[in-house]
């Protein structure tokens, strides 16, 4: 009997819901395809045709100049030597090195780097410049000398060592990093390979952060591509049997990006190699600068000269224009990379954990270009996103096999990847869910401008973050909401600032926890000044101690669904301890119910309390705030230093 | 002609102080100075802190400490006596020297056993500690002592004869990339920066059709695109000069300011030349963007086929190893640059400003 009803209104109810998708969906594409063919700001057909053009011409100069042997690094070195010296061979070999005349006069007047008399280096000038030159006269030696080895016929003589590198954790026996060799061919019937590094590569790997990249190491190669013309042709032997079991994919490319030697003679041992990531940031960041030059310029044109009124006031939603006009930009950018990773060798994975990069320069740039008054200042906006977030993207990742500190950045995913290393959901979500987040929050807090007053007017840009942040502010609630929303930024910011000063040392966790406190206290109070200004709020006490409490409240609750971060371990590092556990309930100290209570009930307080202070300093103006924020500030630090102490001590 | 105005009020000049103030004005000045600190503070980071944190002289203290086990670890020992900052530890039981490399006694662990004629290695070594590259690198360094040792040992089996290596030095493993790729990128940074802004110059008065405002003044566009051109010209120089500042606070010393400012500037021009010419041309931001940086990064790719790359210029003159090339690079640069200016002049002298 009530069939017929509840069913009608079950269809209805999701017809509903699926008519305002399919609207929002038909809105966003025809916008999108508007975006793409005929826009004030599109490229036209001859721009097109001459860009192609540039690029494929690029791709035809750049493997031929490099056949033709480019090295950046020649000649930078000056050594004298003379010709009929034993040294003349390897000076002349390595195009780093300028061959002159052996001259002492030369060396006394800095003309010289070094000096070579016979078979042995005579001199050195004084400072950085000679002892740079001295050391890599000695690798150069060293890469000539097994050259020369490699022509032999007696190879077991001429290579008389085979090393074999496994990575393992001590203090503990369970295999972090494990150095999983297929056993070397031929010769050597070396135990290493079976011993811990095998049997327990497959219980570490998967689950653990490590699993390490003793498949992507292509070992011998990494040393003498530099100086191709006197290689002799690379006969037989261990060396070429080691490579062949290294390379992942036969992409020899992509191991010599990623790799670092496990295995094969000593020379061909590498250590974890920290620029690696630079070179893949570069591959991956370039495209994006292109598209978000793009994107910011459609961006900016519909705000000059009114021209964005046309859509604005055309029956579509703020959103639909938004996700119409990036969605062609966002589709292009992960094309470029998908193609990018499939040439290097990557797998999917690859592709969507640069994909949360590709959001984050977008809603960057879109961001910029709401607060960008004129395209020159779009131009340095848009610079300082690329430095910014290349640097994000690629700081962390140098230290991928070292922390698990370094998945913060999604390339740390893109190298483990290409070093063919399981992944684990936690350490996915960890590394990818804060840059999707931010870029949300951005491209929110930009469609907060995306409205006549901002868009067409030249307001300063502080004034336009407070305008964006007053956007989102209707009523008191709203404050906790939006102290919620600013926490990916808050984490984003905190993890930056960890990667950054880690490497300090024993003061890093003070420097850091000063740092967390200043991020943090700003995130909660930036909105609500900015509700002041725009006269959102009364100027009574009440009001402030309620804002400040509806603040903690919301960044307390919102940082409790973020302990996705011990997901992936990162606790277990001390100086992530001392960052994100400040205000998380710390699981030592559960004895008694009531130290619970309290342990639990402090990071809320403190959180309201602090916020409460800086909203009644953001109720008196200006400098009200400034000091409200730093007794904030420093009422944090204290806290956090206390926890610490108590955690650590 | 030129005399009736006074130097100050040529009109050229103040429409590049006009750029200049508008560009203080909006604080993108700060902007740009402040990804020069920042970029700086990361090159520091690089520099100073990786540099510290790996090369051997900075961790005086920590003399690696290296097990040593199986039956060629005589081999080993006697190599590592040539080799400061490796101290070998003999085990005799190969057990005992695991554990107690899992106790965390040892840095790293070698065991050298027979294989076929040959040693065969076994290094195990710690993860989870920046200090691996340093191990790594010393283990590395072990080994190869002992292939050099064995190698002369079986002399009898081998036609050639190496090469004697040089005494070890202690030098920084990141000289090179500091001069070859970090130095040329920071001084290659502002001149693209300028081309770019030179380009929204131009086509945000188009756009914005603010252009006719400016020609209503007693202005021709030769002395408008002039101006655009020398603003944004004299700001790369200044800051690649205070990139080099910067650099040597941070302790890395450029050589030959002079010519490497010079380039700067010539390549400024040159880029500077393109934006306008391609604004001008296309009389849209983003056509001229796009094509602006796909050319240049084209004519990078192109100048490769110079005898000498610019990127390896400028490492030349700045690491103090400049020779006649390098120099007459810089003036081929330069009178290249003057050349395209000219050619672009004449390109502008001749446009249609009316059609704009």
């Amino acid at each position: 009997m009530s069939a017929g009803p509840s069913g009608l209104a079950d269809s209805g109810d999701p017809d509903g819901r699926l008519g305002w998708v399919r609207e929002r969906v038909w809105n966003s594409v025809r916008i999108a395809r508007w975006e793409v063919t005929k826009n004030a700001g599109g490229v036209d057909r001859r721009t097109v045709v001459i860009a192609v053009g540039a690029v494929l011409a690029l791709g035809v100069i750049i493997p031929l100049a490099m056949s033709q042997g480019v090295a950046l690094d020649s000649d930078i070195y000056r050594i004298g030597v003379a010709e009929e010296d034993p040294y003349y061979d390897v000076v002349s070999s390595d195009s780093t090195f300028r061959v002159q005349e052996p001259s002492p006069a030369a060396v006394e007047a800095g003309n010289q780097d070094v000096l070579v008399v016979g078979a042995q280096v005579r001199e050195i000038t004084d400072g950085p410049k000679g002892r740079a030159a001295a050391a890599e006269l000695r690798s150069t030696t060293n890469r000539y000398n097994d050259r020369l080895m490699l022509a032999e016929d007696n190879q077991t003589a001429a290579f008389p060592v085979l090393v074999n590198l496994t990575y393992r954790e001590q203090n503990q026996t369970r295999v972090i990093i494990t150095g999983e060799q297929s056993s070397d061919s031929g010769p050597d019937a070396d135990g290493g390979g079976t011993d811990g590094g095998g049997s327990d590569g497959g219980g570490g790997g998967g689950a653990d952060s490590g699993g390490d990249g003793a498949d992507g190491a292509g070992g011998t190669d990494g040393a003498d591509d530099a100086d191709g013309p006197t290689d002799p042709s690379e006969t037989g032997g261990s060396v070429s049997s080691d490579s062949d079991d290294g390379g992942i994919g036969g992409s020899g490319f992509a191991a010599r990006l990623t790799g670092g030697g496990v295995d094969g003679t000593p020379s061909d041992i590498t250590p974890p190699f920290p620029f690696r990531s630079l070179v893949l940031a570069f591959v991956f960041v370039l495209p994006l600068n292109f598209v978000i030059q793009a994107y910011g310029s459609t961006i900016l044109s519909e705000r000059i000269n009114r021209r964005g009124e046309l859509l604005l006031v055309a029956p579509v939603s703020r959103g639909d224009i938004i996700v119409g006009k990036t969605l062609p930009y966002f589709l292009g950018a992960v094309g470029v990379m998908a193609l990018i990773a499939a040439a290097l060798g990557g797998s999917p994975v690859s592709v969507l954990a640069v994909t949360p990069l590709a959001l984050l320069f977008l809603s960057a740039t879109f961001l910029g270009a709401m607060f960008a008054r004129s395209f020159k200042e779009l131009t340095f906006v848009t610079v300082t996103i690329t430095v910014s977030l290349t640097s994000y993207a690629f700081i962390p990742a140098i230290f991928t096999d070292v922390t698990p500190i370094a998945l913060i950045s999604p390339l740390t995913l893109v190298v483990r990847d290409f070093q063919g290393q399981a992944i684990g959901l936690g350490e996915f979500a960890f590394s990818v869910a804060p840059p999707v987040l931010t870029a949300l929050v951005m491209f929110g807090l930009g469609a907060g401008l995306y409205r006549e007053e901002d868009m067409f007017t030249q307001r300063p840009i502080p004034l336009k973050v407070l305008d964006a942040l007053a956007g989102r502010i209707k009523r008191k609630r709203s404050v906790a909401l939006l102290s919620a929303v600013l926490l990916p930024f808050v984490f984003v910011a905190e993890l930056v600032v960890i990667a950054l000063l880690f490497a300090l040392g024993e003061i890093s966790i003070l420097l850091v926890l000063i740092a967390v406190a200043i991020i943090e206290e700003i995130a909660k109070s930036l909105h609500i000044y900015a509700g002041y200004a725009h006269a959102r709020f009364d100027r009574r006490l009440r009001t402030a101690l309620v804002l400040g409490f509806l603040s903690g409240l919301g960044f307390f609750v919102a940082e409790k669904f973020t302990q996705i971060a011990q997901l992936a371990d990162l606790p277990n590092l001390e100086i992530g301890q001392a960052a994100l556990n400040t205000g998380l309930l710390p699981t030592q100290f559960v004895s008694t119910p009531v130290l619970i209570l309290g342990l639990f009930l402090a990071p809320l307080a403190l959180h309201s309390v602090t916020a409460a202070l800086s909203a009644i300093g953001a109720s008196r103006g200006r400098w009200g705030y400034v000091v409200g924020l730093s007794a904030a500030i420093a009422l944090h630090t204290a806290y956090n230093l206390t926890v610490v102490m108590a955690l650590v001590g | 002609m030129s005399d009736e105005r006074s130097l100050l009020r040529d009109p050229r000049l103040i429409v590049a102080r006009r750029d200049i103030v508008s560009l203080k004005r909006e604080k993108t000045i700060v902007l740009a100075l402040l990804i020069q600190l920042f970029v700086a503070a990361f090159s520091s980071f690089l520099v100073v802190g990786l540099t510290s944190l790996y090369s051997p002289g900075s961790v005086a203290a920590g003399e690696i400490v290296v097990g040593v086990s199986g039956e060629h670890q005589d081999a080993l020992v006697d190599a590592a006596e040539d080799i400061e900052s490796v101290q070998p530890v003999r085990f005799d039981d190969v057990g005992e020297a695991r554990q107690s490399y899992r106790d965390g006694q040892l840095h790293a662990l070698v065991i050298a056993a027979d294989a076929n004629g040959r040693i065969g290695a076994e290094v195990v070594v710690p993860d989870g500690g920046i200090q691996t590259t340093l191990v790594v690198d010393r283990v590395r360094d072990l080994l190869e002592a002992v292939e050099r040792t064995e190698r002369i040992a079986r002399d009898s089996h081998l036609t050639r004869s190496t090469i004697p290596l040089p005494a070890e030095v202690d030098a920084s493993p990141y000289f090179g990339f500091t001069y070859t790729i970090l130095v040329p990128l920071l001084l290659f940074l502002p001149p693209f920066i300028s081309g770019s802004v030179a380009v929204d110059a131009l086509t945000e008065e188009i756009e914005r059709e603010t252009l006719e405002l400016l020609r209503v003044a007693p202005l021709s566009l030769l002395d408008i695109v002039d101006g655009k051109a020398l603003g944004m010209i004299l700001i790369a120089p200044v800051q690649a000069g205070m990139w080099i500042g910067l650099l040597s606070l941070n302790g890395i010393d450029v050589a030959n300011t002079v010519p490497l400012l010079v380039l700067v500037t010539a390549l400024t021009t040159a880029v500077v030349v393109l934006g306008l010419t391609l604004g001008l041309l296309t009389g849209r931001r983003r056509q001229a963007q796009l094509l602006y940086s796909v050319l240049v990064i084209v004519g990078f790719g192109v100048l490769l086929f110079l005898p000498e790359h610019p990127a390896t210029t400028v490492a030349k003159l700045a690491v103090d190893s400049a020779t006649r090339l390098t120099y007459l690079h810089v003036g081929g640069y330069a009178i290249g640059a003057v050349a395209a200016y000219l050619l672009a002049r004449r390109l502008v002298a001749r446009a249609d400003a009316e059609a704009l």
